[in-house]
């Protein structure tokens, strides 16, 4: 994406931006504008390309501007026909010539048709008082109609706040031809004078994101600035035991085989990509449900035990831990440990245990102890404290299967490398059913996020596959009982790692509310935070009602009852519209058996 | 020249306090500091209790619960700290995890910890990749001693890294375990002691984790510059109060 940035009024000014290398800089020769320019223009870099700015100028007067100025672009904001359009470009033919149309609500898209041949981009601004410069956006959907192939400039009022906003545009059909962003009054200081800073900061969120990018984790374990391993010199040798040889042991040929085969014989894999008929009707589009709920133990958490338990064989290892919040994780990792014949600890909050009862039972009866977790707050984030400290005090021969893609790398990375089978089945799956691999949306539910790196992890770098991440919001957003830590947290460290975390002021980690216990932690996995941070991805957040209703539905339409963490995902149906050809993928994560409880008090059942 | 350094070269068997920060009371912070250096300690580590100290076991834990419950924050324990060199002179050490000193600032702390006379930081949670790579600047611009810890596991090699990073003393964690979980040292122990004894390190070495009385005490200086005290000091305190802290600190010495 090109940006421009125009209005600026003094040499120093101009120098100062110049020095950021937009690829446009545009100056305004119209007398009744704030920023009419009178001070000389300096020497700019080559690089960026000079625009005169006119409003109903004559052609002799643009004429003698260009070549006084040496511009390379003329911009012509006035009622300029396409006449004299088409007179400039044939005494001038090597000056490209922008043509401004404004939009209010709507916009005839006709006109543009006679000035196709005659101008170089259009550039479409706010329609407002004054010809340009009224500092407020129109509703760029309204481009979905743009029926040119000529490239065009996106302007009116655009600022920094609209980052996320443009990331959205960007990823939408009506941007297909976007050539550029144009920015003026949003980042002043004063009419005319331009606020370096945030045209900076602009421009570099506009550019991590349109550039290609890596979203995927870096050769020192970050995603983005999000990651590392911040672990106490305890951790150290068991933790860089893993770095050094997760890659390695991945990729033997006999531990893929057995991973893989295990996934499929004793997991059931692949999981269906069911095409729900009824949701789709209901909510007018084509919504696919990846059916993880099918996985033997009832989630996609068994994906990473699987994988891990093989892991911690290989590494020699004769004992597990791990830490639980609803249970699931508990029982995938007691799962697998009496699948190998390997002791088994699990971690659990004791408000947790006294609330998820039948989880317990089935760790139990798989031969795993549960250990209560009495410090803290006695739910998931101290069951983690709980679980690291036994790894602290057994140093030489246990594992610690963590649940999520959290903790100190590389458990982000290789927790997700174990759940992309999720999308990697998406892929093939979805070339049977649709012709195509790559879905429009992937939406999954996030409380760590390992299941939503899986749905999401083929598609990462796919910036035409737009990832919707559901947090839960729990009584609402600012209700103070609530999950939702990209909406609340800010950056900091738990659990070893750089990420999004709910805490107070003064850095103390705060317990987080969710009906859901699977969705009910402060932190979330560093790759979202990445996700979240570039508006890579779209984060939503839904409340306990919202989903409760959604999973209710599913039930009702599909015969599903799904669990209450992915209720939240299909929640998403009823806040954001869809298009009816869009191919929507659902991360169905788990199956409802386990919320039993939770769903015959919430529904009076 | 910092505190840690003159005391490190004047003293032998130097017996180091940790402490938890508002705990048992909120405003204890200062009374504890001058009856631990009137007692004959040389030197205390103010703990700046977190929410999830991951490195320590149930003792600090809860006394870092209750010292939050009491309303104890980095703001606070600055100004609580504020006027302590006008009263006591040994080195004085903050211990905590890295995420409250983030939302503080790193910056401010440090500065903040030159402008109060604090000598050093131990933050178990900040490794020594992130602090070289990110923070040793800023400490050593605060004129800020960064403790790194060695564990039995760590390898030989290592230690020779930490080592030569290192620029005060090394903090030797006696065995593999989290504060607290120790009743005695036994030989593996003081097989550690003596292997790093030998590497002859460029700087001397404090014990901590597991002392808990005279006879670990006397057993880890017997190889090491000195010993750290942590939860079994807390527990003292618990049982006794502030009023009874020499008692514990001659027992220790006897
Ligand atoms: C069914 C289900 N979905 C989602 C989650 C949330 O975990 P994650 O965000 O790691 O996928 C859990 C956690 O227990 C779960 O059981």
């Amino acid at each position: 994406m090109k940006l421009k940035v125009c209005g600026m009024t003094s040499g120093e000014n101009i120098q100062a931006i110049a020095s950021l290398k937009p690829d446009f800089l545009g100056f305004i020769f119209y007398e009744k504008s704030a920023r009419f320019i009178t001070s000389d223009i300096p020497e700019l870099p080559k690089s960026i390309k000079k625009v005169g700015v006119f409003v109903n100028a004559s052609e002799s007067e643009i004429i003698d501007t260009v070549s006084k100025y040496d511009f390379q672009v003329v911009q012509l904001h006035g009622d300029e026909s396409p006449e004299f359009c088409s007179s400039l470009q044939s005494k001038q033919s090597n000056l490209e010539i922008i043509k401004v149309f404004s939009i209010k609500d709507h916009f005839n898209f006709k006109v543009l048709k006679s000035y196709e041949s005659v101008c170089d981009y259009f550039l479409f601004d706010t329609k407002g008082k004054l010809p340009g410069g009224n500092g407020y956006s129109f509703n760029w959907n309204i481009l979905e109609a743009y029926p040119s192939t000529k490239p065009y400039f996106l302007s009116g009022g655009i600022g920094l706040d609209d980052v996320k906003n443009i990331h959205q545009f960007l990823k939408s059909s009506a941007s297909k031809y976007c050539y550029a962003l144009d920015v003026n009054s949003k980042f002043e200081t004063a009419p005319g004078l331009k606020d370096f800073n945030l045209v900076q900061q602009f421009k570099t969120q506009i550019l991590s994101n349109t550039s290609t990018m890596n979203y995927n984790i870096n050769e020192h374990g970050y995603y983005g600035e999000f990651g590392g391993a911040y672990i106490p010199e305890m951790l150290y040798p068991n933790v860089e035991e893993l770095r050094q040889n997760y890659l390695k042991i991945m990729a033997e040929p006999d531990f893929k085989a057995e991973f893989n085969q295990l996934l499929k014989d004793y997991v059931g894999r692949p999981s269906p990509l069911y095409f729900a008929k009824r949701l789709s009707e209901r909510y007018n589009t084509k919504i696919y449900l990846k059916r993880e709920d099918l996985n033997h133990t009832g989630a996609h958490k068994i994906n990473n035990t699987i994988g891990q338990i093989l892991m911690a064989k290989r590494l020699g290892k004769k004992r597990i831990i791990a830490e639980t919040g609803a249970g699931q994780h508990g029982v995938a990792t007691a799962t697998v440990c009496a699948l190998m014949g390997i002791e088994c600890v699990v971690y659990m909050g004791e408000i947790d245990i006294a609330r998820q009862a039948p989880n317990v039972a089935r760790m139990k009866m798989l031969g795993a102890t549960v250990v209560p977790a009495l410090s803290g707050s006695r739910t998931l984030k101290d069951a983690t404290n709980e679980a690291i400290r036994d790894w602290i005090n057994n140093p030489v021969d246990t594992h610690y299967i963590i649940g999520s893609v959290v903790g100190p790398h590389p458990y982000p990375n290789m927790v997700a490398r174990f759940q992309a089978v999720v999308s990697e089945e998406i892929e093939w799956q979805l070339q049977d059913k649709e012709g195509r691999t790559k879905p429009d949306h992937v939406i999954a539910c996030v409380g760590g996020g390992s299941n939503a790196a899986g749905a999401f992890y083929q598609f990462l770098n796919d910036t035409d596959v737009n990832l919707i991440a559901v947090e839960a919001a729990g009584l609402g957003v600012h209700s103070g009982e609530s999950a939702a830590t990209s909406a609340l947290g800010k950056e900091g460290i738990i659990h070893g790692s750089k990420t999004l975390l709910m805490q107070t002021d003064d850095g103390q980690i705060t317990e987080p509310y969710s009906i859901s216990a699977g969705l009910d932690y402060p932190g979330v996995g560093p790759m979202h935070a990445n996700l979240f941070r570039t508006s890579r991805a779209e984060f939503i957040s839904i409340t306990d009602d919202e989903a409760m209703q959604a999973g209710l539905e599913l039930c009702k339409l599909e015969g599903i009852i799904p669990a209450i963490e992915s209720s939240h995902a299909l929640a998403v149906f009823k806040q954001r519209q869809f298009k009816p050809d869009d191919v929507v993928v659902l991360s169905l994560s788990g199956r409802g058996d386990k919320d039993l409880n939770t769903y015959i008090n919430y529904f009076d059942l | 020249m910092n505190r840690i350094h003159k005391k490190l070269q004047k003293t032998d068997k130097v017996l180091s306090i940790y402490f938890t920060a508002g705990y048992p009371n909120l405003n204890d912070t200062v009374t504890i500091i001058e009856s631990l250096e009137q007692s004959g300690v040389d030197m205390i580590e103010i703990g700046l209790p977190f929410s999830d100290p991951l490195a320590d076991g149930p003792t600090i834990q809860a006394s870092s619960t209750q010292a939050l419950k009491n309303g104890m924050t980095t703001a606070k324990l600055f100004e609580q700290l504020k006027d302590i060199r006008k009263t006591v002179s040994i080195p004085l050490i903050i211990m905590g995890y890295f995420n409250p000193i983030l939302q503080y600032g790193v910056e401010k702390f440090c500065k903040t910890c030159q402008e109060i006379g604090i000598d050093g930081l131990i933050i178990p949670d900040l490794p020594v990749s992130e602090y070289n790579a990110h923070y040793k600047t800023t400490f050593e611009k605060y004129g800020l001693i960064n403790v790194f810890l060695i564990t039995p596991q760590t390898s030989e090699e290592r230690i020779q890294f930490i080592d030569s990073i290192s620029n005060g003393f090394i903090y030797m964690v006696s065995s593999a375990s989290v504060t607290g979980s120790q009743s005695g040292f036994g030989d593996q122990q003081t097989e550690y002691f003596k292997r790093i004894a030998c590497m002859q390190l460029k700087n001397p070495q404090i014990v901590g984790f597991g002392i808990n009385n005279n006879e670990t005490f006397m057993q880890a200086t017997d190889y090491a510059k000195g010993a750290i005290i942590g939860s079994a000091f807390i527990k003292h305190l618990n049982e006794h109060g502030v009023s009874k802290i020499s008692e514990f600190i001659k027992g220790i010495r006897a």
